[in-house]
């Protein structure tokens, strides 16, 4: 049966990506690193396969059912082909460079691989650009990221972009407080409010008491712009430890606020989804009618298992972003297409000097027949340009 | 920041339209004239709003409609909603209609001699083969899912398979087919639901109109 396979068929959610498209993907990647690089993030590249046990360690386990596997005949070991990137610079951050003084600033582009796309991002193989700033524990870090991410994306175009904040921390430290069992009822809750399900949570709130219908039907109404949102989590009487994350919000917002005050902010206090191993402020990059995210991060523990005799230093809190570039590339115009000029007849050194001008030069050889038309040529070359053996002129489309 | 496309709202075809639109009314929204004919074939209409459409769809695709950002907001069955699970919808709001349950059933003289607690593969016909896979899994059962369309019911006395899950709202048809309700997976009402995207990035308009839709539901309530 697979002897009638197609040769160009790609397994799911795998594609070739061909011009212009490719150009411009590396073109977008390089500007966003080349952005990062401003605010002092140096590029490390790690390997694309590890060894399954590590890369799934610690904050990684939330990885562990996106992550492929084979097994590596060399050291007889499990190896894990990276799905996220994140960990594995928090990993170099702790391992090889534990002795650079904190915090360190790392970037990074590649691309991951996941056993299943979603529904948004079918693609199992993507684009992922990030950086991640390590060893600081201050609101200022937090903002850093969120306000280096943002302009990034800003300077290359995509327009009306939002973040949307969030506190993956809060419920579990309500539920904590009252004493709700987390792989439970604490479970169905954490559905109900990913889901902004009302009605399930009241009807889990009376089980669990009035305090708890009370908070977690008053976070519900704190979901949406910054300032209103902001204001009426203030208004619920939290518990002293959900106090204390909530404190950590408004810092990160009072930080973005001061530096940018253009920013759209929303919050969304409740959503824990996709934020499996963060433990602190989290982010989450929207454009006006583009569907899905553009990128998303948040505050982890770069380093929570692979510490001590392995070679590493203890936890280490640290804060990044990833941005998806199938995502950013939906957000962005079309590009002008790129000059290109056919050549068809002329001396190298013609050649060699538009290409020293900026021109994309494709010249015709000799030996290959030409077309009737040197413009039928330069069509077929995709040139929108063509030298007609005195100068450069345009190739129209009529 | 405002959005140069208009919202839509995604509607089901069918019997369940005739609940909602009272409720779509209550919030303020006149469909053009064409929606109410059943003769016409648009699929999209105008509303009183300017900025607002109306698409009508069939039930299960207004899940898909809203999880792929297609339609921003609409109506669907919690049974919808569970079978897709989408990380995209919200559903903020139970609209109090469309009352039913998601029952497992099976043949009636099979019935007292099985003992579910003895299960450790069962074959179910379905239209929701998600929604029953999780929750035998969730009790250590593997269920092999036949996907149907319609008629689930007659799935048993045809040999296709011993069980059925199915939406149930009186019973009467799985009475009439010699079936019985074994046990319920979930209560399910029609919910709004919202695209996740849309209510980030466009939500004072989504507020605005999630509120006019708890009104109207609190308004017929009361």
């Amino acid at each position: 049966m697979n002897e009638n396979t197609h040769r160009g068929l790609l397994p799911a959610g795998l594609a070739d990506i061909l011009p212009p498209e490719a150009e411009h993907e590396a073109r977008v990647t390089e500007r966003l690193m080349a952005s990062f690089s401003k605010y002092g993030y140096e590029r490390v590249k790690p390997p694309l396969v590890e060894f399954e046990d590590i890369l799934l360690s610690g904050s990684g386990a939330a990885t562990s059912t996106q992550t492929f596997r084979m097994m590596d005949p060399i050291s007889q070991r499990m190896l894990g082909v990276r799905a996220d990137m994140t960990l594995q610079i928090a990993r170099i951050a702790s391992t090889r460079l534990s002795d650079v003084a904190r915090p360190i600033r790392l970037s990074y582009a590649g691309q991951v691989l996941r056993v299943k796309g979603s529904d948004l991002r079918p693609k199992r193989q993507f684009g992922q650009i990030g950086a991640e700033l390590i060893g600081s524990n201050s609101p200022q870090a937090d903002a850093e990221v969120v306000l280096m991410a943002a302009e990034a994306l800003t300077e290359l175009g995509v327009p009306n972009l939002s973040v949307d904040l969030g506190l993956p921390t809060l419920v579990p430290a309500i539920c904590e407080a009252l004493n709700i069992d987390q792989s439970t009822d604490g479970a169905s809750l954490k559905t109900a409010l990913n889901q902004k399900d009302a009605p399930a949570i009241a009807s889990l709130g009376e089980n669990l008491g009035g305090r708890a219908n009370e908070l977690f039907s008053g976070l519900l109404n704190c979901v949406g712009p910054a300032d209103n949102a902001l204001k009426a989590l203030h208004k619920i009487d939290l518990p002293e430890e959900a106090a204390g994350e909530l404190e950590k919000l408004s810092a990160v917002i009072a930080c973005l606020r001061e530096r940018s005050p253009d920013l759209t902010i929303t919050i969304d206090p409740v959503e824990t989804r996709g934020y499996e191993y963060h433990t602190g402020v989290t982010f989450t990059f929207f454009a006006l009618d583009v569907r899905g995210e553009i990128g998303r991060g948040g505050r982890y523990l770069a380093d929570d298992a692979n510490g001590d005799s392995r070679g590493g230093s203890s936890d280490e809190t640290a804060t990044g972003v990833s941005l998806f570039i199938d995502s950013i590339l939906r957000a962005l115009p079309e590009p002008a297409p790129q000059k290109r000029v056919y050549v068809a007849t002329a001396s190298a050194e013609v050649a060699q000097n538009l290409r020293l001008e900026g021109w994309a030069v494709v010249e015709q050889f000799a030996a290959d027949t030409p077309a009737d038309d040197p413009l039928e040529s330069a069509k077929n070359a995709a040139c929108t340009h063509l030298w007609d053996g005195s100068e450069v002129i345009p190739v129209t489309d009529t | 920041m405002l959005s140069n496309d208009k919202l839509v709202l995604a509607l089901p075809k069918g019997r369940i339209l005739e609940e909602v639109m009272p409720l779509v009314s209550r919030a303020g929204i006149e469909p053009e004239a064409a929606f109410a004919d059943e003769e016409s074939r648009k699929l999209r209409f105008a509303t009183n709003y300017p900025d607002l459409d109306i698409v009508r769809v069939r039930s299960f695709d207004v899940a898909t409609f809203i999880a792929f950002g297609a339609a921003h907001f609409g109506v669907s069955g919690q049974d919808v909603l569970m079978e897709f699970d989408s990380t995209e919808i919200y559903a903020p709001i139970d609209l109090n209609i469309g009352h039913c349950r998601i029952m497992v059933a099976e043949p009636a003289d099979m019935a007292p001699e099985d003992n579910p607690q003895r299960w450790s593969h069962i074959r179910v016909a379905t239209k929701y083969p998600e929604i029953t896979r999780r929750h035998f899994a969730a009790r250590g059962v593997q269920a092999e899912c036949i996907k149907l369309n319609g008629a689930m019911e007659i799935a048993p006395s045809m040999g296709l398979c011993s069980r059925i899950v199915d939406l149930v709202s009186t019973g009467s048809t799985l009475k009439a087919n010699g079936l019985v309700e074994v046990e319920e997976i979930a209560k399910i009402t029609s919910r709004l639901a919202v695209n996740r995207t849309a209510l980030k990035t466009r939500s004072e308009e989504m507020t605005h109109w999630i509120e006019r839709f708890r009104e109207a539901v609190d308004a017929v309530a009361a």
